[in-house]
């Protein structure tokens, strides 16, 4: 009895255990209740879901890693044109298809990253964001893709609007799991080290494109998949909708609102824009400019964002409590090493 | 050869059109998102005078600058300078943010339709022993060689220019001797954007630009900067030459649909082989 209830306890007090718990009950409750709620809430909430997605992968790069790439939109892009040319040509069932797409999209991620990877800094936004335009003028301009016309998913393809949102919701746990385990492996270390101190961490033996290049994959194949699920959900699939840049902003001011580089920040800021757009459906450029702002706002005076918000917080009540503060320190970093030692 | 004259004349109005990028960078390694979205602005404020008072849109060009410098000073001063001590993501981050909202705000104003500014002259086309020549073109060329000769001028020979000078080689010492390095950098801030909004004016009389074109402006002039040595004002000149050239020919060769892939494409390419610009030696950190 004791020992079920101690080891029960050190469950819980294993650091990863408790994030990846609450996203399984959540995605467990979500999925049953698929069949239950109405048509337009699971859409919305499929809507939601994929932006959830989009942002944790892009917060992989963007955050962590912290290169600032706005090339996102290319993955989305490839994802659903995947799809769509895959199930069009060759009548394949739907899951490999989607995987296919995904896995696709991750090696465009290891296409892209190595010539990225030359570049820093700004120049790596504006090399990423000359590649989204060059892409797109390609594409709007290929016969392959049908140039401006749209592609149809055929019909045998197409999803009931719970079963996308099933889909969806273990697609963004996937993504979440993924995220947090990469984080507190040894490679998200050295991703996080090469952003904090580049010389520091080459010093101690970090090879920079051997970090970057699995992560920008692994970026690479989760956006792939949302833009795959985004493609059925809307049925049909254009090169303006499909690689349009917004999807490289939407990842940036969700990341950037929410606190980059953080587990919840792409959660909390996908919550906050996706609500934000709901509220103001007939002004969505006003919706925007407030993003913007706020994404000025957030830089200027908040650089954790919400999540950075709520830990300062938390900081403080401890402090004023009487607690020793836990440090941001050892929160970001896994408990790993300080266990060994005892 | 009308290609080549052509491509040529084009490029000089992107070299104009990426003069206050390329400024902006050499005095605070700062490159500024938002530049395309400046730009943008110029040629709508522009357009807006034109409506209302009617006349000449280079004249207008003229007031509607010194009110782009303005509204960008204190985006620099109470925005991007104090972001920036914060590393390098954060100035990047925040001048996204800027450009983007600039960007919906004119959607928001104007609608995403394209505009353009016509004047009589602009449309006009000269013939130079037999080459057809745009006069908008030319103008634009003759302007950013102008812009050129003033700004090296006011860097080299006026206190404001020792001042700017003093501060991109080290803002600390700067500091120490007494330079105002927070407004130095607003001041160049605005000169970049009273610049860009000419530069702006200019690409309407030529192009349809909408709001949304910054985006596409900000990497033609990217592209035109790094080619021509990041922070060198005669090398934007080089630069945008050489890009107008091989967009004309990439246009004629390939198809002028491909205009955009080709530029975009040089650019990417560069940044891969020579990410340090191709007239500069290379710096390894």
């Amino acid at each position: 009895m004791t020992s079920s209830t101690s080891s029960f306890a050190r469950l819980v007090r294993n650091p990863s255990v408790v994030p990846i718990g609450v996203a399984v009950l959540v995605a467990v409750v979500a999925i049953a209740m698929s069949s239950v709620v109405t048509k337009g809430v699971a859409n919305q909430l499929t809507e939601l879901l994929l932006l959830v997605t989009l942002a944790l992968a892009w917060n992989l790069v963007g955050g962590y890693g912290g290169q600032f790439s706005l090339g996102h939109s290319i993955f989305v892009g490839m994802g659903g044109y995947a799809t769509a040319v895959i199930l069009t040509l060759f009548k394949t069932p739907l899951i490999p298809t989607i995987l296919l797409a995904g896995l696709a999209s991750a090696f465009i991620g290891v296409l892209l990253a190595y010539p990225l990877l030359r570049l820093r800094g700004p120049y790596l936004a504006v090399g990423s964001l000359g590649m989204t335009l060059a892409v797109y003028g390609w594409m709007i301009n290929w016969d392959f893709t049908k140039a401006s016309a749209s592609y149809q998913i055929p019909k045998y393809a197409m999803l009931s609007i719970p079963t996308l949102f099933v889909y969806t919701t273990i697609l963004a746990l996937v993504a979440f799991i993924a995220v947090f385990l990469l984080v507190r492996s040894p490679l998200g270390l050295r991703l996080v080290a090469l952003r904090d101190d580049e010389t520091g961490a080459a010093s101690l033996g970090v090879r920079r494109v051997r970090t970057l290049i699995p992560v920008w994959a692994l970026s690479g194949l989760l956006t792939g998949l949302m833009g795959s699920l985004g493609a059925l959900q809307k049925g049909t699939i254009t090169v303006d909708a499909a690689f349009a840049l917004q999807f490289s902003l939407d990842a940036v001011i969700i990341c950037v609102i929410g606190g980059l580089g953080t587990l919840s920040g792409p959660l909390i800021g996908a919550v906050i824009v996706y609500y934000l757009r709901q509220f103001s459906d007939d002004y969505s450029n006003l919706a925007l400019v407030i993003e913007a702002v706020v994404v000025i706002l957030v830089v200027r005076f908040v650089p954790g964002g919400v999540v950075g918000i709520f830990s300062r917080l938390i900081f403080a009540l401890r402090v004023r409590m009487g607690k020793p503060p836990a440090s941001i320190a050892t929160q970001a970093l896994p408990v790993v090493k300080r266990r060994d030692r005892r | 050869m009308d290609v080549v004259v052509q491509g040529l004349l084009l490029g000089g109005l992107y070299a104009t059109a990426a003069l206050g990028l390329s400024l902006v960078f050499g005095t605070m390694r700062l490159v500024n998102l938002a530049h395309g979205q400046f730009l943008v602005v110029g040629a709508y404020l522009t357009s807006i005078l034109v409506s209302i008072i009617g006349g000449d849109p280079l004249l207008l060009a003229i007031p509607v600058a010194l009110v782009v410098g303005l509204l960008a000073y204190p985006i620099q001063r109470y925005i991007f300078t104090p972001v920036m001590a914060q590393g390098e993501e954060a100035p990047i981050t925040a001048a996204f943010g800027v450009g983007l909202a600039i960007q919906t705000i004119l959607i928001l104003v104007f609608s995403s339709d394209p505009k353009s500014l016509t004047a009589p002259y602009a449309t006009a086309q000269l013939n130079l022993f037999g080459i057809p020549i745009n006069v908008s073109l030319l103008i634009a060329t003759a302007i950013g060689i102008a812009i050129v000769i003033i700004l090296t001028f006011v860097l080299k020979r006026t206190p404001f220019g020792r001042q700017v000078r003093a501060a991109s080689l080290d803002a600390e010492a700067a500091g120490l001797v007494g330079i105002d390095v927070k407004k130095t950098y607003a001041r160049v801030m605005a000169i970049s954007a009273a610049t860009a909004s000419i530069g702006g004016v200019l690409v309407a009389m030529s192009f349809a630009i909408a709001p949304s074109s910054g985006t596409g402006w900000l990497l033609r002039a990217f592209t035109v900067v790094v080619i021509g040595g990041l922070g060198s004002l005669p090398g934007t000149i080089y630069g945008g030459l050489i890009v107008g050239l091989v967009e004309s020919v990439g246009a004629v060769t390939i198809g002028p649909q491909y205009r955009d892939l080709v530029v975009f494409g040089v650019l990417v390419i560069i940044l891969i082989v020579r990410p340090n610009g191709l007239f500069k030696k290379a710096v390894r950190t």
